[in-house]
């Protein structure tokens, strides 16, 4: 933003482009609170007050600023077993993040490969390919989830590995039709002419051209792996205890929201923050990679 | 500003104040779940349950003190040790207007024992082989063998009108059940809430209220929330700590009642470390049984010395338990050389997961090393009832057998050879066969002295408390609830 | 074209059968639900021998030829835990998530559209910041507390609307702003992008070049080809709105496919988990040929591809 006087109302409507920052302030805003809520998840064995499990029956549903018989000040207060708040919301973090960024790992890997092996070879691969698309998208998604965990089990590893299952077609869907377009250009069709082998096209020449539109996808779909993941913890399907999530820790204090807000008030806060910095940043990259709305 | 005016006109109409209270003529009941069948003989959930129990009368029933009652049958004798016969009463009429006789009582257990009912309740009456009825108001009932807790299992017997039911059959008949209770269905809205209204000629009296609705509202939080607006005015399965911050809302009562029900640790003495007893001992000293009461359970539950309660049959109270010794559990697992042995703890999102955290936290201070698995429910059975190397080390549960004997607790849980036990003793097996074979109770409560006894040094579970049941109710409803929490609409009025 | 639709709807019916089988499968390895059907305490052979008046104790292929005859048949089996066919149970559900579905789209619509116009009109401004932020704050809670936080507010302190059930229309307006705020921010998006994508063609240029004010040009032209895209977004989002609602049908208790289907699924009740999932995936693979087929004839330059 410029610091010249405002030119708002007072400029007439010319066709005068104001000349826009590289990066807008709002971005350097929700890019600084991702690399604070990372940072603090990564510090937080360093950071945290206290042992996020330990807990002390005594010393329940305490309001922020407590302070023990033993001298431990509770900063956020605690949760319904007595056990600080802060602690878990920073141990929390940890695993929300980890869960979120993992899945959305596994699943562009998974659906990226398939979505331009479908689009490279077409035929009965592309067939096989996108049918079984259609088949996963058309499970109900939180369906699928409860029903994985009931088969697999519980547990951090299996979660991701849920959360991979449900999402991926989206991401292949995405790489299929971008693919399409690409495979059509000049130089790839070179490429392949000159005998360079599929593996090498696919990945250095076309993966380069569909990652912009997979970016978006895939930082829409990181915001919504947190929520994801907090919704199964609410259908008690999340990560196990005495480990926190953000979203176990809500689903637990919802029930308090009366007498203990602070339970679901700083976790939620947290999260809400986290996935609105991501969803802008995601719009951003939108409009910034969006050939279409770079025309204008 | 069109728009403007048009948005806050939409506003306005949403805030149109809320509908009045409804009606002192109606009373409204919160439950987690809609009925799965209102056919008494088909499901029984406690949400079935307490829909159908207000439309359906039973052989006999229970008073408020637990005492087995006539209700059906005025009364009953021990011909020998296979047959009792029973008395009817002949003035009840089902609410097609039909008259209750022998033979629909003969009918009502024969269908419930019919494999091919598929009923869920078939295992709780297969011991009765024949029903015969003798004269309009008499019946005499076979069992296989000497059957102690008959009369315990006949007060879930509900009396089903034999000529509706063979007109209709079962799939009309659980859609639009006819019974002889105080309550008559109205309207069953699948998922959504039973209305059942008062038979002013109910043979017991006038029912209290003139229609009664069973709503089903999974969630806690907003089963309070409709509490607090009026929308229900009883809600059933408080959780302790909502317990305790309602009784502050002063249109409202918090109702509780201790139950029959027993909250328990199961700990396995067949797989892993927990096959060392001084390992089992170790855990037993290690929870602190009033901690968790005081603290998680707001003091609605009382301490038990074994897997038992004062409303059950054959509970001893005079055995002594283990009370709560870290020091004495650290030197127990130092001893068994167990120190940081991993325990795998079993639970499911229908057990309190507070108190699994908190027991795990107590076994984890005594040196050794408890991991939680939140499995979904028909998992955690499966495991929990499958082989001793499925079933994990610990699991906690509330058990309630509903026919308040020893027989129906102790007996599944650590008789060799049943689903629940991961446990095997021939001295515990002969005192719970005997206790089951006799119908002396002296003989009885003997052989549960002596099963409790074995119980107590070999550990494979562990009393935690005898749970208590709490009710949100609006301040006007006047209800002593019981400790075999039925629901009898009976038994509520609106105070004058 | 109807070449191009009838090899569709043989996809389609081919993707609706390998769901079936899918969750067929993935569910018998999760357990049947004997155990959960019998009484707390009863012994091995009473648990054997429901499971074998049920049926469960057949190998899963038997179970599944089974199943497949019987569908052939348009018999979809009756619920082990209610006891009535599994089609009536879903089908008296329908109703109440069609109505919850069209409450949360028409909240999404009213509010979603009219905010992603605004913000492509007023790109750049102050306005389309705070709209696009209000359209994300609807899409960064989770919905078990944001339901809750509802409840509290509108239902318990103001008093203004009913807490929780189906019983009147205004029970509906409480979980319809809960879902809707997921599907709003998605529309405003979408309308967004597709108006400004339309408002730098040539003929919107061409028209504001001969005076035509930016709301002028919108309204005259630019809805009317920006509806295209949102339409098909639309017809995924119903989709999507018909199953994604499981936690705000349990959190306000209403009777909707959402919640019967984590009730069946907790209780394996197949048979009514078959029918839910059969229903979403016709309408899934319905809307999206639909909205395939309604695009293509908006626009005749879209060259279907098969």
């Amino acid at each position: 933003m410029s610091a010249l006087p405002a030119p708002g109302a007072a400029t007439p409507r010319r066709k005068t482009r104001r000349v826009q920052p590289a990066v807008p302030l709002a971005i350097i805003i929700v890019a600084a609170i991702l690399v604070l809520i990372v940072g603090l998840a990564l510090l937080a064995p360093w950071i945290a007050p206290a042992d996020p499990t330990r807990q002390t029956l005594l010393m329940r549903l305490k309001p922020p600023g407590s302070v023990s018989s033993a001298g431990q000040l509770y900063l956020l207060g605690t949760d319904d077993l007595g056990r600080d708040l802060l602690s878990r919301i920073l141990y929390g973090s940890q695993i929300s993040i980890a869960v979120a960024f993992l899945s959305v790992v596994v699943s562009t890997v998974v659906g990226v490969s398939l979505g331009m092996a479908a689009a490279w070879f077409r035929g009965w691969v592309e067939t096989l390919i996108m049918r079984f698309v259609d088949i996963m998208l058309s499970i109900p998604a939180v369906l699928l989830a409860v029903l994985t965990v009931a088969v697999l089990g519980p547990g951090f590893l299996k979660l991701i590995l849920v959360l991979a299952l449900t999402r991926w077609p989206r991401y292949t869907r995405v790489a299929y039709a971008q693919t399409l377009q690409v495979a059509n250009l000049p130089y790839i069709k070179a490429a392949e002419l000159a005998g360079a082998r599929t593996l090498r096209i696919l990945f250095r020449h076309v993966l380069p051209n569909i990652a912009g539109p997979l970016l978006v996808v895939a930082t829409a779909e990181f915001g919504l792996m947190i929520l994801f993941e907090a919704g199964l913890s609410f259908l008690g399907l999340g990560i196990q205890p005495p480990a926190p999530s953000w979203g176990s820790i809500m689903s637990v204090g919802r029930q308090y929201v009366e007498r203990a807000w602070w339970i679901v008030a700083f976790p939620g806060a947290c999260l809400f923050l986290l996935v609105f910095s991501v969803n802008v940043l995601g719009d951003w990259l939108r409009d910034k990679l969006d050939p279409r709305s770079r025309s204008r | 500003m069109k728009r403007l005016s048009l948005a806050a006109a939409i506003l306005a109409c949403l805030i149109a104040p809320a509908a009045a209270q409804a009606t002192k003529d109606v009373l409204t009941i919160d439950a987690p779940n809609d009925a799965a069948t209102l056919d008494p003989h088909l499901q029984w959930d406690a949400d079935s349950y307490g829909v159908y129990r207000n439309i359906f009368d039973n052989l006999v029933t229970r008073d408020a003190s637990g005492k087995i009652v006539p209700q059906i049958a005025t009364a009953w004798r021990t011909l020998d040790d296979t047959h009792v016969e029973f008395d009817l009463r002949t003035d009840v009429k089902f609410h097609d207007g039909t008259a209750l006789t022998a033979d629909d009582v003969v009918f009502s257990v024969k269908r419930i024992t019919n494999p091919d009912l598929k009923s869920s309740q078939l295992s709780q009456f297969n011991q009765i082989v024949d029903a015969k009825a003798e004269g309009p108001g008499k019946v005499v009932l076979t069992t296989q063998s000497p059957y102690p807790v008959l009369l315990a299992q006949l007060v879930k017997l509900s009396i089903v009108p034999k000529a509706y039911v063979e007109r209709v059959g079962d799939q009309e008949f659980n859609l639009k059940p006819v019974g002889s209770g105080p309550y008559k269905l109205r309207e069953w809205q699948k998922g959504v809430q039973a209305t059942v209204d008062a038979v002013d000629t109910y043979w017991r009296g006038k029912p209290p209220f003139k229609t009664v609705v069973f709503r089903a509202v999974p969630d806690v939080s907003t089963r309070i929330a409709d509490l607090k607006t009026g929308r229900a005015d009883l809600v059933r399965l408080l959780p302790p700590d909502e317990a305790i911050a309602l009784k502050k809302e002063p249109a409202l009562n918090v109702l509780t009642v201790p139950t029959e029900r027993v909250g328990y640790m199961f700990i396995n003495a067949q797989a892993g470390p927990t096959t060392d007893l001084k390992v089992r001992q170790a855990i037993a000293y290690a929870v602190d049984k009033q901690g968790i009461i005081d603290a998680l359970l707001q003091g609605l539950g009382k301490p038990v010395n074994s897997i038992g309660a004062d409303p059950i049959f054959g509970y001893q109270a005079d055995i002594a338990g283990y009370g709560y010794d870290p020091a004495k559990a650290k030197a127990l697992v130092k001893e068994a050389k167990a120190e940081g042995a991993e325990l795998t703890f079993l639970t499911s999102p229908a057990y309190d997961r507070r108190i699994v955290e908190a027991i795990q936290q107590m076994v984890n201070d005594v040196g050794l090393k408890v991991n939680v698995v939140m499995l979904d429910h028909a998992t955690f059975l499966r495991r929990r009832q499958g082989t001793p190397a499925e079933a994990g080390q610990l699991a906690i549960g509330v058990w309630s057998c509903a026919c308040q004997d020893a027989d129906g607790i102790i007996f599944p849980l650590f008789r060799t050879g049943s689903t629940w036990s991961k446990y095997s003793n021939p001295a515990f097996d002969t005192a719970a066969d005997a206790a089951r074979s006799t119908l002396d109770e002296a003989k009885r409560m003997a052989a549960y002295k002596s099963a409790y006894e074995v119980l107590r040094q070999d550990v494979p579970g562990l009393g935690l408390y005898q749970a208590f049941a709490s009710y949100g109710a609006r301040k006007e409803l006047q209800w002593q609830p019981t400790s075999n929490e039925s629901l009898f609409v009976m038994d509520m009025n609106w105070k004058r | 074209m109807l070449r191009y639709a009838a090899g569709r709807l043989v996809q389609a019916a081919i993707a609706v059968l390998g769901v079936l089988t899918i969750v067929f499968i993935v569910m018998r390895f999760s357990g049947d639900p004997t155990l959960l059907l019998v009484p707390e305490g009863s012994t091995q052979e009473a648990v054997d021998a429901l499971r074998k008046q049920l049926g469960f104790d057949r190998p899963v292929v038997i179970q599944y030829l089974d199943y497949l005859q019987s569908l052939g048949r348009f018999d979809f089996g009756i619920s082990v835990v209610q006891r009535i066919p599994a089609i009536d149970i879903v089908a008296s559900r329908v109703p109440y998530t069609v109505m919850l579905a069209l409450g949360a789209l028409a909240v999404a619509l009213f509010v979603g559209l009219p905010a992603g116009i605004a913000m492509a009109v007023w790109r750049g401004g102050w306005l389309e910041r705070c709209l696009s932020a209000l359209a994300l704050t609807g899409q960064s809670l989770p919905t078990f507390l944001s339901g809750m936080l509802l409840i509290i507010v509108f239902g318990v302190v103001l008093g203004w609307l009913p807490t929780s059930g189906a019983g009147d229309i205004r029970a509906l307006i409480l979980p319809s702003i809960a879902l809707g705020a997921l599907s709003m921010s998605t529309f405003a998006r979408m309308a967004r992008i597709a108006i400004i994508d339309e408002l730098g063609k040539d003929y919107v240029r061409a028209a504001r070049a001969r005076g035509l004010s930016k709301a002028g040009a919108v309204e005259r032209h630019v809805l009317r080809n920006a509806a295209i895209p949102v339409v098909t977004v639309a017809a995924l989002e119903i989709g999507n709105l018909l199953a994604g609602a499981v936690i705000v049908e349990t959190v306000f208790a209403w009777p909707g496919i959402g919640q019967l289907a984590i009730q069946s699924i907790q209780s394996r009740d197949f048979l009514v988990v078959q029918v839910i999932v059969l229903l979403i995936s016709i309408v899934y693979v319905l809307t999206s040929l639909l909205a395939d087929l309604v695009y293509a004839l908006l626009d005749p330059r879209i060259r279907l591809a098969s």
